[in-house]
């Protein structure tokens, strides 16, 4: 009787056991002169870039949408979203599909770097310096990771794509310097 | 309940088959509204419905439905046994119908999960008081009285549920032995487990436990028993089981008539007269058969049995042979040919075939093929065959997904009825082409647009009796239901002989609520205009609020839901004589066919259904205004010119016209001329929504994927012309 229990655990297990192996890693990927980094939870799957159609009259960082083995989805440029230049796609750009709250959504990144596994202790939460109301700028940034020597900036994938206005430049500006108000 | 039973399906198949006894019982009766008299295949299937739906309620234990399913079921039972010729025919009509939105009121709450908690008592008061009304009115009552009281004893036989054409007939015969104590136990020992088996089970001596003196009737004469059932002589002897108890049996296989015929006795007592009337009983259940009588209650069943059976018998005197004709109109093999489908698997196999339809054209325009110098024959025939049957599988499905308009525009009609019933308006309803069918997923969003248009044109459209005679008009008000298919849409036209829209009132109220141009004079607005005022929030131009309309809103309602499926609203009125309302609608919202076209380097697909006309056009045609707007003349007719790329602020669009297409474009009698690049092919396309993410834009009603993989976005005419 307990060994049908146990091996039923087990195999019920299983599947959170991947959960788990999942906590604590990220996907990290380099935007601009910054890595970043999602869990891997949220993370499909990555495909090689491919032709995007073009939507008219949408935000300029919504690429468009590609077909992903006949599923629509939409495809956002990470580097754009941050308000940063625009990069040329090449044979090395790659689509990062995220599953965040059942939408299915692709991100355009320069670079995959890797997955890195950063402990809890190891995540500091960003700091605030300036005045305390400049706080919520920052909020698709929840913790930077410290992976040896290198900082990953943390993503929030929801406010990452539901947020309606922020810049990579203006955030980073914020870690050092006070900047003018938005 | 006993546990075991899977109450889940039990409910949803309870639920299933009386919501179809319901529609078809409503159906039933306002067919017949109009006549002076339920005819009597109308009252049978009235009482046999409430009959079933009694039985089945009482299993579920619904008690309020039962109560209110019996108290109709008396009436009904009262109607076909007395005949009485003085029924106040649509207050019946009114019980009826009052009954079944009770009934159905109640399921519905079930099917919520919440309890089934109506209060049934105040229409059963009603009813008891109509039904006394109409007892105390016959004149005579021959047959009425000796029947409500008879046959109090409980009856000899079981009634088991279904009995069909391969059923056979036995004669039983049972000695036992002369020393075998309680002889009648054993008996019914052997009668209850011939139960099992029993479709209809007679015996003699009947009453064999409280009667102690069968026992010596059982031991002197045998054990006599008429069987109906479908099991073969042999297993019948194995259930009985010669023991102990049990000297010898003989069984006889005998037809159907001699079974009617009942045991022939030699003396012919009350018993067989009993056994006479309970024959015309087995009659009636097998007409009965198809309503499925629940094996069960049968404590319950007793009592109620006796009623029916003279009943029977009296329809049946008077018309020998009727019934057995009724049971077999109804062949039981009818209802095989018909499976119920859980919609969302359609849906799957729908979306698969789309699937596929895409693969196809990945596969057949695949760009390997264009490799110059090969021999595609084959490949072409094949192909050729593979379209072919992708083909009819789209048809074939979409044919699945078809359903019929009946049984909403039965709806209608029990709206009509209603809502002119309460308002004491004379009115005739008229269907046509009801039988237009139309994908289900679409009329489920035209449901509710219909009630509230002929609700409409009852309330408002139509006026009060008096008022027609003032106006010279027939007294008899009219709403018509028409439904057509043409040109891949649906058209369904709510028309009424009312006293059509008024012009100046709506204008007068559209000034009042301030949404008037005021530079604008009155008569500049056309009546196409005006009308569409009575479509905004909160309009109406009815000063009182009835029950049913009036409050303003419904006709925004109905023109956001015809919207949300791509279909349009259309008014016509005449002062006078009434006013048109027509839906036009999509046939179908999943594959469609499409011209590709592509400008600035993205690809568009329009459906094939708007586009009138592709032309080529010469510059010198264009007419610039100084504003930006630009127009062109063809054939004398001039058309205002939309520029899909510049529309959409595309990159690298064709800028002269004389290199690209114009389309022109009509969605409700308005053209345009758009102005695309270059058109690539026609197509079957699969529509699939723009993903949520993405907000809507202006002139997008959707995507689909192309041949080579490629996603184009579906245009909607509609949506460039506002």
């Amino acid at each position: 009787m307990d060994g049908t229990n146990d091996l039923m655990r087990q195999t019920e297990e299983s599947p959170a056991g991947g959960q788990d192996a999942q906590k604590g890693k990220y996907m990290t990927f380099k935007s601009g002169n910054e890595y970043f980094g999602l869990e891997i939870q949220y993370v499909n799957e990555i495909i090689q870039f491919q032709a995007i159609t073009a939507i008219p009259e949408t935000e300029d960082y919504i690429k468009g949408l590609i077909n992903l083995r006949g599923k629509v989805i939409p495809v956002v440029d990470v580097r754009l979203r941050f308000k940063q230049e625009a990069f040329e796609y090449n044979d090395r750009t790659c689509i990062i599909v995220i599953n965040v709250k059942s939408m299915i959504v692709g991100l355009i990144v320069e670079k995959i770097a890797e997955v890195v596994e950063i402990k809890d202790e190891n995540i500091l939460p960003p700091p605030t310096i300036g005045r305390v109301d400049k706080a919520h700028h920052n909020k698709y940034v929840y913790g930077i990771g410290k992976v040896g020597n290198s900082v990953k900036l943390l993503l929030d994938p929801d406010k990452l794509l539901n947020d309606d206005d922020l810049s990579a430049v203006e955030q980073a500006g914020e870690l050092g310097m006070d900047e003018e108000d938005e | 309940m006993a546990e075991g039973f899977n109450t889940e399906d039990m409910l949803d198949m309870y639920l299933f088959e009386n919501t179809q006894l319901l529609e078809q019982l409503q159906e039933t009766v306002l067919e017949q509204k109009d006549a002076d008299y339920f005819d009597e295949d109308s009252i049978n299937e009235i009482f046999r419905t409430m009959h079933t739906i009694k039985g089945s309620s009482g299993i579920m234990m619904f008690d309020n439905i039962t109560k209110i399913s019996h108290k109709l079921e008396d009436v009904f039972y009262y109607l076909r046994e007395s005949q009485p010729h003085n029924v106040p025919h649509l207050e019946l009509v009114d019980h009826v119908l009052e009954v079944e939105s009770f009934i159905s009121e109640e399921l519905e709450k079930i099917q919520n999960g919440d309890s089934a908690d109506g209060d049934p008592s105040e229409i059963i008061e009603r009813l008891d008081e109509f039904l006394n009304r109409i007892k105390n009115g016959v004149p005579g009552g021959a047959k009425e009285p000796e029947v409500e009281n008879k046959h109090e004893e409980p009856k000899h036989f079981y009634i088991a549920p279904v009995a069909t054409s391969a059923s056979r007939f036995f004669r039983i015969y049972i000695t036992f032995y002369p020393e075998t104590e309680m002889a009648n136990v054993h008996a019914y020992k052997t009668v209850y487990a011939l139960k099992e088996v029993a479709e209809d089970l007679l015996y003699s001596p009947e009453d064999l436990i409280s009667d102690e003196s069968s026992s010596e009737t059982i031991l002197h004469d045998g054990f006599k028993m008429l069987l109906q059932a479908q099991c073969s002589e042999d297993e019948l002897r194995e259930i009985i089981g010669v023991g102990y108890d049990i000297k010898k049996v003989d069984i006889y296989e005998c037809r159907a008539e001699e079974f009617l015929q009942g045991f022939d006795f030699g003396e012919h007592n009350a018993t067989n007269i009993d056994l006479e009337s309970s024959v015309e009983d087995i009659e009636s259940r097998i007409k009965d058969a198809e309503s499925l009588e629940p094996n069960t209650k049968e404590e319950k069943k007793k009592p109620e049995k006796p009623k029916i059976a003279p009943g029977d018998f009296v329809i049946q005197s008077r018309e020998p042979g009727k019934q057995k004709k009724l049971a077999k109109d109804k062949p039981k093999g009818e209802k095989a040919s018909f499976i119920s489908v859980n919609v969302s698997k359609m849906d799957q196999l729908m979306e698969l075939i789309g699937e596929l339809v895409i693969s196809e054209s990945v596969v057949l325009q695949n760009p390997d093929l264009k490799v110059p110098g090969l021999n595609l024959n084959s490949f072409n025939k094949a192909a050729a065959q593979l379209s072919k049957i992708s083909t009819d599988l789209q048809n074939v499905i979409m044919s699945m997904r078809m359903v019929p308009l009946t049984n909403t525009f039965q709806k209608m009609n029990r709206i009509v009825f209603d809502v002119s019933r309460k308002l004491g308006k004379d009115i005739e309803f008229e269907m046509v082409g009801e039988h237009t069918e139309v994908d289900k997923n679409i009329i489920e969003h035209i449901s509710d647009p219909l009630m509230h248009l002929v609700r409409n044109a009852v309330d408002h459209g139509i006026e009060t009796n008096a008022e027609r005679i003032d106006s010279g008009k027939p007294d008899k008000g009219k709403v018509t239901l028409s439904a057509k298919t043409e040109a891949g849409k649906v058209w369904i036209s709510v028309e009424d002989n009312g006293a059509g829209l008024d012009r100046e009132k709506i204008l007068a109220k559209a000034k009042n609520q301030g949404l008037l141009d005021g530079s604008k004079p009155d008569a500049a607005y056309t009546d196409k205009e005006v009308y569409q005022f009575i479509t905004l929030p909160g309009f109406s131009t009815n000063e009182k609020v009835t029950e049913y309309s009036g409050r303003g809103v419904g006709m925004d309602v109905v023109v956001q839901n015809l919207q949300a499926i791509g279909g349009t609203l259309d008014i016509e009125s005449s002062p006078g004589m009434g006013s048109v309302m027509s839906l036009k609608i999509p046939l179908t919202l999943a594959i469609i066919d499409g011209i590709v076209m592509e400008t600035g380097g993205s690809a568009f697909v329009m459906e094939t259904g708007v586009i009138k006309e592709f032309i080529r056009v010469k510059e010198e045609m264009m007419i610039h205004e100084p504003s930006g707007e630009e127009y062109i003349m063809i054939r004398g007719e001039c058309y205002p010119v939309l520029r899909l790329g510049k529309w959409y602020g595309l990159e690298e669009y064709k800028d002269s016209v004389e290199d690209g297409v114009m389309l022109i474009l009509e969605v409700e009698d308005k053209k345009i001329c758009l102005f695309v690049d270059k058109l690539i092919g026609e197509q079957e396309i699969v529509v699939k929504p723009i993903p949520s993410y993405i907000k809507k834009v202006r002139g997008l009603s959707g995507c689909t994927q192309l041949g080579d993989g490629s996603i184009a976005l579906i245009l909607d005419a509609g949506g460039l012309l506002e």
